[in-house]
């Protein structure tokens, strides 16, 4: 038997109070989706990593790599931003030949579970991994998978383009 | 602290998050729609009433955001405008396409119990509670839910949704009861 209006309508309203349980995916996708703009009120658009296509495969994890030009360093290197959405990680490093695959040169911040740090890369080919939580080698599966890693352990590969990319 | 919105700020603020936006660091967004997501996401399914629909109008509230966020006055208040965003992008939906209803299990443990009596009383429940927000006309259903789940004042629904306070009070009014008339009906099918 329902109750009175008012005890009907407060019910109504405590049910749709309830959390709902949105798609962590969102997160990924949208990501993805903005990492081919220019930042917001950025004087420059400047040109993405060749490797970002596989991107659109990881938006169906609740992962995904947004990798940027950010700055132009020294020495032809841009400062490239990663990004990774990983709400359930305590830690999170990049790593690559970049950097020597030293976990402690890249550790990344987070806000909310989403992770990111920003790493010098000169044009040409690299190789790169995230360690998770300090055990967890983690490469994004749809990334173009580095085939030479004689250590054996799974890492991704990243293009930067020269000035014309 | 409380935005406007009744949002409680933790960690960096929206302001200073968006501030680092603009200098291009695109990972600052990451935390906004982090923090947003749920909240957003769950006034989406109520007014579209279809999850896929509503994840998708959600996505693209966030994708539109980012790309107008140079017209975002006061980021402080970045929560407010992102709703307003997002209540316009349910609207073209309702619009575009005839309402799908779709019955859905909320969480895991009523998806695991659902077999028990008290479980699928639940389900009955909130399946009717779904079929009665349908039922409302879209107008009836965008101020119920901004005011009473989302938890808005009138002042600051008329900012998002363009009506006057007068005119949304009565919808309030008009959608709870509906909602109390449909609820009555399926008590009696």
């Amino acid at each position: 038997m329902f109750e009175q209006e008012d005890d009907i309508v407060e019910r109504v309203i405590r049910q749709l109070r309830r959390p709902v349980s949105i798609d962590p995916g969102v997160d990924a996708r949208v990501m993805h989706e903005i990492a081919s703009d220019a930042a917001p009120e950025s004087p420059a658009r400047r040109p993405l990593l060749r490797s970002l296509p596989w991107l659109a495969a990881a938006a169906v994890l609740a992962a995904v790599v947004v990798a940027r030009p950010w700055t132009r360093g020294g020495n032809g290197a841009d400062a490239f931003q990663f990004v990774l959405v990983a709400p359930q990680a305590a830690s999170v490093s990049l790593v690559g030949d970049f950097n020597d695959w030293d976990p402690a040169r890249s550790p990344m911040q987070t806000a909310q579970g989403v992770w990111a740090t920003v790493v010098q890369l000169t044009p040409g080919r690299h190789r790169y991994a995230f360690l998770v939580n300090g055990v967890e080698w983690r490469a994004d599966p749809s990334a173009p998978r580095a085939m030479d890693d004689e250590f054996e352990t799974p890492s991704s590969v990243v293009t930067v383009g020269g000035r014309g990319s | 602290m409380s935005d406007p919105m009744g949002i409680d700020k933790v960690e960096a603020s929206d302001a200073e998050l968006v501030r680092r936006i603009r200098t291009g660091d695109i990972g600052a967004y990451g935390a906004l729609v982090a923090r947003y997501r749920d909240r957003l996401g769950r006034y989406a399914v109520h007014m579209i009433g279809d999850r896929e629909d509503a994840e998708e109008a959600l996505q693209d509230s966030f994708v539109r955001a980012y790309r107008s966020l140079a017209r975002c006055d006061d980021p402080a208040r970045f929560g407010a405008w992102l709703y307003g965003i997002l209540v316009n992008r349910c609207r073209t939906t309702g619009a575009r396409a005839a309402r799908r209803r779709r019955m859905f299990v909320h969480d895991a443990d009523a998806l695991n119990g659902a077999t028990r009596p008290e479980a699928v009383e639940r389900l009955e429940w909130t399946d009717a509670v779904d079929r009665a927000l349908a039922r409302l006309a879209p107008e009836y259903r965008e101020a119920f839910l901004l005011k009473h789940v989302e938890d808005l004042e009138y002042e600051e629904m008329s900012r998002l949704t363009g009506a006057g306070v007068s005119a949304l009070k009565m919808r309030v009014k008009r959608a709870r009861e509906q909602l109390q008339k449909f609820l009555r009906e399926a008590e009696h099918v």
